[in-house]
């Protein structure tokens, strides 16, 4: 899924435009070369362009437009096999993978009194992916500007045409369609603290397979619920903002998971922050995860070696600084991730596609 | 992997999710005190500090869809936080 607009602590009109960009690479490590059996073990290589103007219109309109812009090279798995030492080996896709991905949203939205209503239509394209979607929220502010309810639903129809289809006897075009609502609650503790909880519903329907694996069979239907806290909390002592934030989430092919991260926003002088965070995750596998694909198994039945299936845990360590001028900021940050079975809380098989990345970004805003 | 788990493709049996479970209603119940509780009276001019930068939902609304975009297409998991956007070839 691509970006999901997160609700605010209250439903009120920007005061004025703001444009920001954003330049990010991301890139994932080599797989060690004895997990690979065939094929390159580059893998992911990604820039990232990110644009956004918001400006309001007139007293009660705003729009905000996003343009996100992706060239990704590198190589991915097409099937995991027992490989000489018995343990399971990689057939990885050559290193020419070249892809790119555009999307576009155009979001308006109209600002009453005490609440806010907003539309947004999203366009994501890539060579082989192309996904119309449509959202609609909504936010109430009340109880003394203390309390705001937000909701929100969106609908996502998606075609998918896999490259070089005849040659490898991939399927040529298929279709898959999401339905996602959402409801949450931002509420004001305290002159220095701040809590919102969410929860929400996606529903996936149609091909939800990977076309480019050679063995990969999923249910063409996903049914996924997601529980969201964040807390803000400013301590005036330490001139610094601490944000804890959770997530529960679970589905209907056994997969359910636990993401907790926190990160410190510490002042130094007027216009300068430092900012260490530190991400924690583990799920479990979907219950057609099978460590090395069977190739006699039916293709009737459900089964895949996606290691994004199987159960594992991250870590994430990252460092933000970021100069706050009152009309223009810069942020950079660099984060580092470690995948790997023996992180999760359910235990899980070492899978030689197991996932470290690094991910450097830089972003400006200005306000006018 | 027991092969009585697997499901067919064109049906719709993953591990089936009640209503509302046991553990659903005890994060439910916990989200719903932590928002109730301890909602003092905050006048306004007490909200200079809520309405810095480093105390919103969302500081960076740019890299915020970057990391939903990263970790969305990397794991398993999304949503919570609002609604499901458009959807990508990464995953």
């Amino acid at each position: 899924m691509a970006a999901m607009s997160l609700p605010a602590f209250s439903a009120t009109q920007p005061v004025e435009s703001s444009v920001s960009a954003g330049v990010s690479n991301y890139k994932e490590a080599d797989i060690p070369r004895r997990h690979v059996v065939g094929g390159d073990n580059r893998r992911y290589d990604i820039d990232i362009r990110q644009f956004r103007l918001l400006t309001p219109i007139g007293n009660r309109w705003s729009v905000d437009l996003g343009v996100s812009q992706e060239t990704m090279s590198g190589a991915s798995p097409w099937a995991t096999v027992p490989g000489p030492d018995g343990e399971a080996g990689l057939i990885m896709s050559g290193a020419t993978i070249e892809d790119s991905r555009t999307e576009v949203n155009l979001s308006t939205a109209l600002y009453g009194e005490d609440r806010s209503t907003a539309v947004t239509l999203t366009s994501s394209r890539e060579d082989d992916y192309e996904a119309k979607a449509l959202s609609l929220a909504a936010e109430w502010t009340f109880n003394g500007d203390l309390t705001t309810l937000s909701a929100g639903a969106s609908y996502s129809d998606d075609v998918i045409e896999p490259s070089d289809a005849a040659l490898f006897g991939r399927v040529t075009s298929e279709e898959r369609k999401t339905r996602s609502v959402s409801v949450g609650i931002a509420q004001v503790l305290d002159r220095l603290s701040a809590l919102f909880a969410g929860f929400s519903i996606t529903d996936h329907r149609g091909y939800l397979s990977d076309p480019y694996k050679l063995r990969d069979v999923r249910p063409d239907g996903r049914l996924e619920r997601a529980l969201n806290v964040n807390y803000r909390r400013f301590l005036p002592r330490a001139n610094g903002a601490i944000h804890l934030d959770y997530r529960f989430f679970d589905d209907d092919w056994g997969i359910s998971s636990h993401t907790v991260q926190s990160s410190w926003y510490q002042n130094v002088g007027n216009r300068f922050q430092i900012v260490p965070n530190l991400r924690y995750y583990s799920q479990s596998a979907a219950d057609f995860f099978l460590p090395i694909d069977n190739f006699v198994l039916s293709t009737d039945i459900s089964q895949s070696s996606d290691f994004r299936l199987s159960a594992y845990g991250a870590v994430t360590v990252g460092l933000k600084g970021i100069v706050q001028q009152p009309r223009w900021s810069l942020t950079m940050s660099i984060d580092r991730y470690m995948g790997g079975e023996q992180y999760g809380l359910t235990s899980g098989s070492e899978h030689p596609a197991r996932l470290d990345f690094t991910l450097a970004a830089v972003f400006a805003e200005f306000k006018f | 992997m027991n092969s009585s788990t697997h499901s067919q493709p064109g049906t719709y049996v993953g591990a089936s999710i009640p209503c509302v479970s046991r553990a659903w209603r005890a994060l439910f119940v916990t989200a719903a005190a932590l928002s109730l509780s301890a909602c003092a009276t905050v006048e306004p001019w007490e909200r200079g500090t809520l309405a810095r930068p480093e105390m919103q939902l969302d500081p960076n609304t740019l890299q915020t869809g970057l990391y939903e975009q990263v970790y969305d297409s990397k794991e398993a998991s999304g949503g919570g936080a609002g609604t499901a956007g458009a959807g990508c070839g990464c995953n």
